[in-house]
């Protein structure tokens, strides 16, 4: 049979091939050929994560820049926040490169801790020195150099519908907080609405009650703080919450939490402020909201999660973004001059209209008055950190988070739970 | 690993042309080989080249920014083969593969067989069903088959409430690690079993009809006639699909990857493929994900290897 052969080398070659596919996980690297030289005109392709940034200040960013520089372009490329560890990793170091692009504080220090950035110090009083916000200078400097601007910051506030709640008091205290959104639940109403995989909100309930994610010991090694009695007891208090006034499924994450809320399914919502500008979109628009009726603006409010006493506001994940001009971007010198668009008093404008918190101190003012600014205000004050850590994005990347809070919300132990949540995370800071 | 599995792999080499003996000493052979094989070599040599390389370095996120990687020895593969989890994560991907191509192939073969049976405009019709879906992009079938089996708005868990009157709303089937699983079975079997039914379809027609005629006078029954007269014709291709398949659900990524960004547990969840990428391109250590790549690589070689061997053996 001298078909056999033929089989054979077929088996051969694709498994070759196969192989070779398997292969192609080291991750080899180039230098960039095409674009243009520094200073001429050029396409520039900038990254924005999400839908975080509206879409009057994108269709800004993009006129001002080719207004201001003529001959070149400018493209946004929307990319998404799952994964983006990942993504930036291939990306930033292939020899397609974008330009410029926009990072989560917690992510940054991955990228200017492996040099994946350009080096801004010599720009920082240029671009708004003290005035930028100090954290987020905090987040994107690294050995002692600036390599990522903040871009904007943006507190989580409890945003609620007058339709769906009615005229029940705002809480006032951390203990009302949670008594009101277990009485605001229903068979088919999340009190809080709390998927599984959303611990950006769920440490809210860690460090109300006084835990931490992880502390640093002088000797430099982190130790996991979940297991501590405090964190347990947060973790208790927002499994209670999970389990008792939440409707969400335990697996869900927190994307699009315009869909429940806007079916009428959400009584409180934790979320960054610029969710109004998602629950409060048109009916009709590409990705619909509610805007005429339960996310209409007279219906539609927010408070910031009250604190153990009345008047302070509960500690929340501190969220944002930071901008950053990759190594390997092939046009660095037009990047930095919309860069500098994004930092202006214009662009950060239109941002602070959707909810978000500028990037420059004295920007402040350009928040629109009203519940949201207010409430985006008082919690910022309270605003935690993640572990400053170079290794904290790859604990964020490794899903470790995710998956402890879905067993949380599913009814498992919560004290093996916070012990294997430390040991992980020990295990990748320390590692 | 940006490859999908649903790679259509070059003919089966089912219709052989009748080969003319070529003249000893030319180099014509040569030079037709040459373009394909430096194709191989850019293509397959050099990262399998370089994926070897890495394993033995320290190789991080730095390293991919530009930083001199430093030689590790074999750290990267005591790492590897002493952890825990590689070997749950191998077991997992092995007895889902195993699930995987026995459900394929028997579904395929099936398929197959009722295609034989059925009449031109019907077969034509099955045909067209399963090139589309195997036509399907691998991240796209599961975004659907997810939105299917949503917890909250899924059309599954809508059907079986009006079916069993019972509230199934609110039911998540990815939670579960052995439903999460059986989630995925469906959409790989789905998209799987079209490539065996078309080659087994083009296998089965090609067996002599007399040959089925004269066992049927002497009294053999369908099933007979199927395992004893058709499957032996078709061995060879049988082999070839079935490590084929293999080698495709082994190093499954792209499907597993998008169903655990819709639900479930990723650790409880994690195949070989998607682990080696967490280990690598999430968490920043490449050194160790291409050890762990290079042993899948070994793995999957011997066990072709010994197919690829026994077909050879089988020769003349």
């Amino acid at each position: 049979m001298k078909r056999n052969r033929l089989v054979a080398t077929t088996v051969a070659t694709t498994t070759t091939l196969a192989l070779g596919l398997s292969a192609c996980a080291s991750g080899s690297t180039g230098t960039g050929t095409d674009g243009t030289s520094e200073g001429g005109a050029g396409d520039i392709r900038v990254w924005l994560v999400g839908s975080d940034t509206p879409d009057e200040a994108r269709e800004y960013l993009k006129t001002t820049f080719e207004a201001e520089n003529p001959g070149s372009t400018l493209t946004i490329e929307e990319q998404s926040w799952g994964g983006l560890v990942d993504k930036y990793t291939t990306a930033l170091s292939g020899s397609d490169s974008p330009d410029l692009i926009e990072i989560g504080n917690t992510q940054a220090a991955a990228f200017t801790s492996a040099g994946a950035f350009e080096d801004l110090t010599d720009r920082y009083e240029e671009l708004g020195g003290d005035d930028l916000l100090p954290s987020f200078v905090e987040d994107g400097t690294y050995d002692g150099k600036f390599y990522a601007a903040p871009y904007y910051s943006g507190a989580r506030v409890v945003v609620y519908s007058k339709e769906v709640v009615g005229d029940t008091p705002v809480p006032t205290t951390w203990d009302e907080y949670v008594a009101t959104v277990k009485a605001a639940t229903t068979d088919t109403v999340s009190g809080l609405w709390t998927p599984g995989k959303d611990w950006r909100n769920g440490m809210t309930f860690v460090w109300a009650n006084g835990g931490q994610i992880a502390t640093q010991a002088s000797d430099g090694t982190w130790e996991g703080g979940f297991s501590t009695p405090e964190g347990i007891k947060g973790l208790e208090q927002l499994q209670d919450v999970m389990l008792t006034a939440n409707r969400a499924p335990a697996d869900s994450d927190e994307q699009e939490p315009q869909v429940p809320f806007c079916a009428g399914q959400v009584a409180y919502l934790a979320a960054p402020a610029w969710v109004s500008g998602s629950i409060g979109a048109d009916e009709d628009a590409e990705v619909p909201g509610c805007g005429s009726g339960i996310g209409s603006p007279e219906n539609l409010s927010a408070f910031a999660a009250p604190g153990k006493t009345a008047g302070e506001a509960a500690p929340v994940l501190a969220g944002g973004s930071n901008i950053a001009i990759p190594m390997r971007s092939a046009n660095k010198e037009l990047a930095y001059e919309a860069l500098k668009i994004m930092l202006s008093d214009e662009y950060q404008g239109l941002l602070a209209e959707a909810g978000l918190v500028p990037a420059k101190v004295s920007q402040a003012d350009l928040m629109p008055d009203g519940v949201f600014a207010q409430a985006s205000a008082a919690a910022a004050a309270e605003a935690i950190s993640t572990p400053a850590s170079p290794k904290w994005a790859d604990v964020e990347a490794s899903g470790v988070l995710e998956d402890s809070f879905v067993r949380l919300a599913q009814g498992g132990d919560v004290t093996e739970i916070a012990a294997a949540l430390d040991a992980a995370i020990e295990r990748t800071l320390n590692g | 690993m940006t490859s999908s599995t649903t790679v259509a792999p070059p003919g089966t080499g089912l219709d052989a042309p009748p080969r003319r003996r070529r003249r000893r000493g030319s180099p014509f052979p040569y030079v037709l080989l040459a373009p394909s094989l430096a194709v191989l070599l850019v293509l397959v040599g050099y990262p399998l080249v370089n994926l070897i390389i890495t394993s033995f370095q320290h190789y991080g996120r730095e390293q991919a920014f530009g930083q001199p990687p430093t030689w590790a020895g074999l750290e990267n593969y005591t790492t590897v083969l002493t952890s825990e989890t590689f070997y749950r994560v191998l077991g997992r991907s092995f007895a889902f593969m195993v699930v995987a191509v026995v459900t394929t192939f028997v579904l395929g073969t099936l398929l197959a067989l009722l295609m034989m049976r059925l009449g031109k405009a019907m077969r034509m019709l099955v045909s067209i069903g399963l090139l589309l879906a195997w036509a399907m992009p691998a991240l796209t079938s599961v975004i659907v088959w997810g939105w299917m089996f949503d917890t909250q708005f899924g059309v599954v868990n809508h059907v079986l409430t009006l079916i069993t009157g019972q509230q199934w709303a609110g039911h998540s089937w990815l939670i579960d690690p052995l439903s999460f699983f059986g989630v995925l079975l469906l959409i790989i079997v789905w998209q799987g079993a079209p490539f065996i039914a078309f080659t087994m379809y083009a296998g089965l027609t090609q067996v002599p009809h007399e040959v089925l005629e004269a066992a049927q006078l002497d009294g053999a029954g369908a099933a007979q006639r199927f395992f004893r007269i058709q499957v032996p014709y078709v061995r060879t291709i049988i082999t070839v699909l079935i490590v084929l398949s293999i080698i495709w659900d082994l190093r499954l990524f792209a499907q597993v990857y998008a169903l655990q960004g819709i639900g479930g547990i990723v650790e409880e969840t994690s195949t070989l493929g998607v682990w080696i990428y967490q280990v690598g391109t999430a968490s920043g250590n490449y050194g160790m994900s291409a050890a762990a790549a290079v042993v899948m690589v070994v793995i999957m070689l011997v066990i072709s290897s010994a197919y690829v061997r026994q077909t050879l053996k089988e020769e003349d």
